[in-house]
């Protein structure tokens, strides 16, 4: 086995030109998609020979720019000034230069044609502001997870000797690891949300697709509307519901298996690290002392399997955030049992949280939901009863909807609770997916209590605990326990010298 | 775990946040109020008229919308007024404390060893009377920084020097 050096800069894998030419060519095709399939349905035959030997040169111009790129990539890892170093860019050079303590995750992946390759890519993800995250597309099994190690051990695994240590994954004991079985379970009670988006999404790509390709052929007189009108008279919409209903939950079952197959938690070194995926393997590498909130979170269902979420949250940068940012900096754990919830707590907060004292909101906690949410409504809704014959038939669904939402609020009342011990502070809530936010003192940011004028005599107030993942709100509690909570806080932060981060 | 005894005896006799007295900012930062509540007024005042005066349909109602418009300045005029009054900042030898809110009554506090940077801002009007505004950023949400107005620039300028030299004090102590 080699030495590797990353004192000194390194090229990547050279068959990463091969990577990087096809996600070039990825790029333009997903770009092109729609004009490309019009032109070769209505390209005649000579303009077809044109068009392929005009490909062709396409592809030979991008592999001598992957080439290039290759060529003017190097990274290199700089000891003394605890440095990673990136060197890129064909024409604007770039100069990346990330402090080995800035690191919070490094991920490896591998993609089906990463897969055929043997190569993986490696990722650098930084709480930074601007997208400052750094990739390598093509590197070595072997050199890819040393390189790991030594950008999250830092300054204390900077002299390992690669050559002793086990690097490869498969010899290390999980922690937690999830069976088939489990992850049917997942894909039946969770994540209904995002597979119900994925879906409507999905359906409003075809119809626009499929209107975009007719109209390429001069022929949309309206098919598509009208296939949709015929499909909605010979089906009862209830048909279609409870179809649509079934393809949503095959839908979600199969986004879970492939997303987390063969899902894996083991401890490396200083860091767990999180591996799984069936097509492309996606591994995360993290360390425990960079998650700022973790949260559990389970419903009904789930409790009944007994199953439940854990999501790490790592710090953000806070201006400017993006879906896919926010999801970036989250871990999921898709699902584990109580005893692997308390084996992972233990290594992420060092200790599992135990009971503490217990705060509950005021009952004034009730009142704006009610107002905006329920009655607001009810009224609006009968005002227009009044007024309209149309509305009349549907006066029980109001009925349901004031009895439901009061319930709903009511619930959200009961389950918004603070717990409060010496080492964390769990925060509940939640309506159906009850969730326990903890984070640890030493993590809060900053502080705001606010109280509104019209609560000074019910002594009522709110208080925010700013983390670097996000804000964590206690409202409607006893504002003279919050002041105190706050001070006690605060001496927590301030005589302790522990790092957040 | 002596920290868990040292916990229960001191509960109450920690510092208390609530009664450190506050640095109310200076007295002529509310003639800069003044200007940016008067420009936005008269912004206001001006879309009205031009709305009164383009749409027939309106004009008789204008005199009730007019009044209607002065109660509301009013309104806002006596909230500023109120929320000047109430605003406050303290710097204690760990913590930086800031009292404001139009409304709620709202108090931020940030541990000087959480500070990530500081920044000195001076707007056109506050310049004007030598004012800055100190912000304070952490690494947390938008919402849990600082902004603290209406501090006469020598005292804000010193004040960011006190906290920048705090912040080199951690870092070298942490390296």
């Amino acid at each position: 086995m080699m030495d590797y050096d990353f004192s000194k800069p390194q090229r990547q894998s050279i068959s990463g030109i091969v990577v990087m030419a096809a996600n070039t060519l990825q790029q333009i095709i997903r770009a092109l998609i729609i004009p490309i399939a019009i032109f070769v349905i209505k390209a005649q035959s000579n303009l077809l020979i044109y068009s392929t030997v005009g490909i062709s040169v396409l592809i030979l111009v991008i592999l001598f720019f992957s080439y290039l790129s290759y060529r003017r990539f190097t990274f290199f890892l700089d000891n003394i000034k605890q440095e990673f170093v990136i060197n890129k860019g064909i024409f604007n050079r770039t100069l990346l230069t990330i402090q080995l303590d800035k690191i919070q995750q490094v991920n490896i992946n591998q993609s089906l044609l990463q897969k055929i390759i043997g190569v993986y890519s490696l990722q650098i993800d930084t709480p930074g502001g601007d997208s400052k995250e750094v990739s390598i597309k093509a590197i070595d099994e072997k050199i890819a997870y040393s390189l790991k190690e030594l950008l999250l051990n830092g300054q204390k695994a900077s002299q390992i000797d690669v050559t002793n240590e086990n690097i490869s994954l498969t010899s290390q004991t999980p922690i937690l690891k999830l069976s088939s079985g489990t992850l049917f379970k997942i894909g039946f009670t969770t994540n209904y949300g995002s597979s119900l988006a994925l879906l409507v999404g999905f359906i409003y790509a075809i119809f626009h697709n499929a209107k975009d390709l007719l109209r390429a052929f001069d022929s949309d007189n309206g098919q598509v509307e009208a296939a949709i009108k015929t499909g909605v008279s010979i089906l009862s919409v209830s048909i279609i519901i409870a179809i649509f209903l079934f393809i949503l939950l095959i839908i979600n079952i199969i986004r879970t298996f492939v997303k987390y197959f063969d899902f894996e938690i083991s401890k490396h070194k200083l860091s767990l690290l999180i591996s799984s995926g069936l097509f492309a393997k996606k591994n995360t590498l993290l360390s425990p002392k960079k998650v700022q909130i973790t949260t559990c979170s389970q419903n009904y269902f789930q409790k009944k399997f007994n199953i439940m979420n854990l999501n790490l949250k790592q710090a953000h940068s806070g201006e400017a955030q993006t879906e896919k940012d926010l999801t970036k900096s989250n871990l999921q754990v898709p699902g584990c049992n109580a005893d692997e919830k308390d084996k992972l707590l233990a290594i992420i907060l060092g200790k599992i949280p135990k009971n503490g004292a217990l705060f509950a909101p005021n009952y004034r906690f009730l009142n704006l939901p009610i107002l905006f949410l329920t009655l607001l409504p009810i009224v609006i809704f009968y005002v227009l009863w009044f007024n309209f014959q149309e509305v009349k038939p549907y006066y029980p669904l109001s009925i349901i909807y004031f009895f439901v939402s009061v319930l709903m609020i009511y619930i959200s009342y009961k389950k918004h609770r603070l717990t409060v011990s010496q080492d964390f502070i769990i925060k509940k809530s939640g309506i159906w997916d009850i969730s326990h936010e903890i984070i640890v003192p030493h993590k809060i940011q900053s502080i705001t209590t606010f109280q509104y004028p019209w609560h000074k005599v019910a002594d009522v107030g709110h208080v925010n605990l700013h983390t670097a993942a996000g804000v964590i709100q206690f409202k409607y509690g006893n504002y003279t326990e919050i002041k105190q909570l706050v001070n006690y806080w605060l001496y927590q932060i301030e005589s302790g010298s522990e790092e957040w981060m | 775990m002596q920290e868990f005894t040292n916990e229960a005896i001191e509960i109450n006799s920690l510092p208390r946040y609530q009664e450190v007295s506050l640095n109310a900012p200076h007295p002529t930062y509310w003639k800069v109020m003044l200007i940016n509540i008067s420009i936005f007024i008269f912004l206001s005042i001006t879309a009205l008229i031009t709305i009164i005066i383009l749409n027939e349909k309106i004009k008789p109602y204008g005199i009730y919308l007019g009044g209607g418009c002065i109660i509301i300045f009013a309104f806002i005029f006596l909230l500023y007024k109120t929320s000047f009054k109430k605003r406050g900042y303290a710097l204690r030898e760990k913590d930086i404390i800031y009292k404001s809110g139009i409304i709620a009554e709202k108090t931020t506090i940030i541990p000087l060893n959480r500070i990530q940077h500081v920044a000195l801002d001076e707007g056109l009007f506050s310049r004007i009377y030598k004012l800055a505004t100190l912000q304070i950023h952490t690494a947390g949400d938008g919402t849990g920084h600082m902004h603290i107005s209406g501090i006469p620039i020598e005292q804000a300028r010193t004040i960011k020097e006190a906290l920048l030299k705090r912040l080199d004090l951690l870092e070298t102590s942490v390296n």
